[in-house]
């Protein structure tokens, strides 16, 4: 009887359904073989045929890594950053206690050490506020001085409550100050003059004899005259000439000591202070002082 | 290019693809299963043997990271092989209907066997694991099919 199936084909069928159950066979006992030869087939598979994705993947691993550490150490940097930024200020308001308190031992009782707060509202530009008041012995009409490498003339105490000083500094326009040169040969008066903004505040000597000619960096200095400020506080350096009036009086405009803007911890002079002892001080306070 | 060039080429290309995607980028879910879809093209022209041996050692690729349920995915794999190999004496099949319907049962039939195999703890329940990510997974196996085969030309060389 003849045959409906190609013998060759019905030999390769038969074959290839051998090699297909060999393999199925294999693929079952692959789950049942034991733990240490399924993990050692996995690991001669990941050491081989994988090795090279598994690459890929230590190099895609190590990148994340590193764009972590970037940015951890970004975040890092920030935050050093922000602390030595925060710092700046401390160090530079240590320094500035550390200058009021060496002047305190230096004189003792001669000034009142106090911190002095901005208000900030409208209307208050030139005001300040100290925490010393009538308890602590400030009196309305006491100088307030800053020491910045050398001590120079903040305000003036213009009223005050038990534990609290309001004061006007030299910017503001009802400040006048009775001045002279520290040789104290040339008299004048300061006053303010508005900048095009605050921080171009500038003061200015005006009624200097025509004859008088002060020299770039002269310092002016408080004269004591008419009472208001001890002889000698130092207020500012003659930058340049600003104008002639009729040819018998002129205005020069001064550089301030003490920016206002900068001031935190101020010292109040008490009223009975000895003259003589402040002027030392003033001397002694300045450059290099 | 004849089906067997063609084929030649584009198998371990998408095994040396899914490897990459899945082992070395680590995308999961996200990449094709390009293993299947490579094992499923090349059944059907190797004949039960090949199938059953490509996707015995397709499973075993697989496998090497799989701890607890070591051989599930060599199973599945050889079975899907040999039982695609079938297909082609069953079905001459030669419509793009045909072709997607393949693909994506086969997908499905592949995860529906490694759920079965894997074992209880190590399987998600049924319909999420097979259903759900199944179903989508094998959409977009059978998509990509699709797209291979309109890449190669309006030829037949891929169904």
């Amino acid at each position: 009887m003849a045959s409906y199936t190609d013998p060759p084909e019905e030999g390769r069928g038969r074959r290839d359904l051998t090699v297909a159950l060999a393999f199925l066979f294999f693929a079952v006992m692959a789950l049942y073989v034991p733990p240490g030869t399924q993990s050692q087939v996995a690991i001669g598979l990941q050491r081989t045929v994988l090795r090279p994705f598994i690459m890929i993947q230590e190099l895609k691993s190590g990148l994340i890594l590193r764009a972590e550490s970037a940015l951890r150490l970004q975040a890092q940097l920030d935050s050093l950053a922000s602390v030595v930024a925060s710092q700046a200020p401390l160090l530079e308001e240590n320094r500035r206690l550390r200058e009021a308190l060496d002047l305190q031992a230096r004189a003792p009782g001669t000034f009142l050490h106090a911190n002095l707060i901005r208000p900030g509202t409208a209307g208050s530009e030139s005001m300040f506020l100290l925490d010393v008041g009538s308890d602590q012995g400030v009196r309305a009409g006491d100088p307030v001085l800053m020491r910045n490498g050398r001590i120079g003339l903040v305000g003036v105490i213009r009223e005050v409550t038990r534990n609290q000083a309001i004061g006007l500094d030299w910017s503001h326009p009802d400040f006048r100050a009775n001045a002279m040169t520290a040789d104290g040969e040339t008299l004048g008066l300061v006053e303010p003059r508005r900048g095009d903004f605050r921080e171009a505040d500038r003061l200015l000597l005006n009624a200097v004899p025509y004859q008088e000619r002060l020299a770039p960096g002269t310092l002016i200095t408080t004269s004591g005259l008419g009472g208001n400020f001890p002889r000698g506080i130092p207020i500012g350096e003659v930058v340049e000439l600003h104008r002639e009036e009729g040819g018998w009086l002129a205005e020069y405009w001064l550089r301030p000591v003490v920016q206002t803007g900068s001031v935190i911890h101020v010292l109040v002079v008490r009223p009975d202070s000895s003259t003589e002892r402040l002027m030392e001080l003033f001397q002694e306070g300045g450059p290099g002082g | 290019m004849t089906r067997k060039t063609l084929l030649g080429i584009l198998v371990p290309s998408l095994v040396v693809l899914h490897l990459f995607l899945h082992v070395g980028l680590s995308l999961k879910g996200a990449a094709p299963d390009l293993l299947t879809l490579a094992l499923l093209l090349a059944a059907r022209e190797t004949g039960m043997g090949g199938g059953g041996a490509l996707g015995f050692f397709f499973g075993l690729l697989e496998d090497a990271f799989s701890v607890l349920a070591f051989g599930a995915n060599t199973l599945a794999m050889t079975l899907l092989g040999i039982l695609g190999a079938r297909t082609r004496d069953l079905f001459v099949g030669d419509s793009l209907l045909f072709f997607s319907v393949y693909l994506s049962s086969g997908k499905l039939l592949r995860d529906m066997l490694h759920w079965v195999v894997a074992g209880e703890a190590m399987r998600e329940p049924f319909v999420n694991a097979v259903l759900i990510d199944g179903g989508i997974a094998a959409l977009y196996m059978a998509s990509l099919g699709i797209l291979l085969v309109f890449l190669f030309g309006s030829t037949r060389e891929l169904r």
